[in-house]
């Protein structure tokens, strides 16, 4: 790990969101891998609130207190009926939702490609076409339960980012205790041949789950589609490791990738 | 927060009566507009009632997370900034002041007020325009138009300050 942050004023600064570029980027990637950092920003964020206390107090408005109460009433999440549309709510839930789509989008996408892939195949070797069904097939529902994962309300998004001060290879882990796990990796560096990658579910209590090797593409980019895990594990954190080919049943090398769930 | 998670109304209003004054000034500060920072309000105090169960109040002060959350958003929504996230964008530790009664709020909004009354006006300007604006220090430079050096030394100067003054 690299050196602690100096001086002390830069967690405040940190938390007053003042820095950027290169000096916020080293600052962060420090902070993700040190507990103790963490733990002195969320402190500054307690420090720098009390400037909220700086400025003057105004009335509330009359009847806001009324119409909360009257919209947390309603049986379902239902939007502010007065004064004004309540779009703050609504272009949230939008924004996620936008962001869930444009990931399906994307994975669909690459699915296309595979498909069209695949119907070339078939139409110059129809010998093979009943084979290739059963592919497609295979590849459908693979498909499918990949996106369900994606977009359940239920399902546990994890953003894994570099250890090293340099935030160039990230992770991103979609997991759902009854469904699976969808990880993709970028930017990781090309292993030798007699080295693998190996993603780990860390459990709240108890020794980190192999959710299984991988390896990279050219690109650096990896990913672990809808490993064999045991059914209802919680999960407190993802980690990525280099092992020796074949992987191992618990971590033995570098660390490369970690994030804990939010 | 446990009556909150239950889906106790009136706890909710009890945190309203508490918070909401505070949450609604800073988002108003930030906004400049009574309807927009309403509805910040009315939006963190609602997905605080709908997410209670999701929020995980031993982790921290709901004082302290609803002025940075409050701040956050209106900042966000000021600079038209997406944020998808849901009840706890980031942890906060708990306030090292008491904000539970408003003879302890008025103590502290005079302590802080004391406190930036310390600083010189460019100091005090450089915090507001951070805080307030969510101004990151090369888009403070080019407001004051001083060289980014000069606003760096300033802004940790002051927050050298503030340190001094409001660690309990």
């Amino acid at each position: 790990m690299n050196e602690h942050p100096q001086p002390e004023e830069i967690f405040d600064e940190y938390a007053l969101g003042v820095l950027e570029g290169e000096e916020r980027h080293a600052f962060e990637s420090h902070i993700e891998a040190c507990p103790a950092c963490l733990r002195k920003v969320e402190e500054a964020r307690a420090r720098m609130a009390l400037l909220a206390l700086a400025t003057p107090q105004i009335q509330l408005p009359p009847g806001a207190k009324e119409r909360l109460l009257r919209r947390v009433a309603s049986p379902s999440p239902a939007p502010l009926q007065q004064p004004a549309p309540f779009w703050g709510w609504t272009t949230a839930a939008l924004a996620a939702a936008t962001g869930v789509l444009a990931l399906a989008l994307l994975f669909i996408a690459a699915r296309n490609r595979e498909l069209l892939r695949n119907l070339r195949e078939l139409e110059a070797r129809q010998t093979q076409l009943l084979e290739s069904e059963r592919r497609l097939g295979e590849e459908s529902a693979r498909a499918h339960a990949v996106l369900d994962i994606l977009t359940s309300p239920q399902t546990v998004r994890v953003y894994l980012a570099s250890t090293p001060s340099r935030l160039l290879p990230e992770g991103k882990a979609f997991y759902h205790p009854q469904k699976g796990l969808v990880f993709y990796a970028t930017n990781l560096p090309r292993l030798p041949a007699h080295r693998t990658y190996q993603l780990w579910l860390v459990p709240p209590q108890g020794k980190p789950v192999s959710a299984g090797v991988f390896n990279t593409d050219p690109q650096g980019n990896g990913e672990v589609l809808l490993p064999s895990l045991p059914l209802g594990l919680p999960v407190k954190a993802f980690a990525v490791t280099v092992e020796p080919a074949g992987g191992e049943p618990q971590p033995t090398g570098p660390k490369v990738l970690a994030g804990v769930t939010s | 927060m446990r009556r909150l998670a239950q889906g106790d109304e009136s706890a909710l209003a009890t945190l309203y009566d508490r918070y909401a004054g505070l949450v609604y000034s800073v988002a108003r500060r930030v906004l400049g507009d009574a309807g927009a920072a309403e509805e910040v309000m009315q939006d963190l105090f609602y997905q605080l009632w709908w997410k209670a169960r999701d929020y995980d109040a031993a982790r921290g002060g709901l004082g302290a997370w609803l002025l940075v959350s409050a701040r956050n958003r209106a900042i966000d929504r000021l600079r038209q900034r997406k944020r998808a996230e849901a009840l706890a964008p980031e942890q906060v530790a708990p306030l090292a002041f008491d904000l539970e009664s408003s003879v302890a709020q008025a103590e502290l909004i005079s302590r802080v007020k004391s406190a930036l009354g310390g600083l010189s006006e460019s100091q005090r300007q450089a915090l507001e325009l951070a805080y307030f604006e969510g101004m990151t220090h090369s888009e403070i430079s080019q407001r004051t138009g001083e060289p980014l050096g000069t606003v760096k030394t300033r802004l940790r100067a002051a927050l050298q300050a503030l340190r001094q003054v409001l660690n309990p």
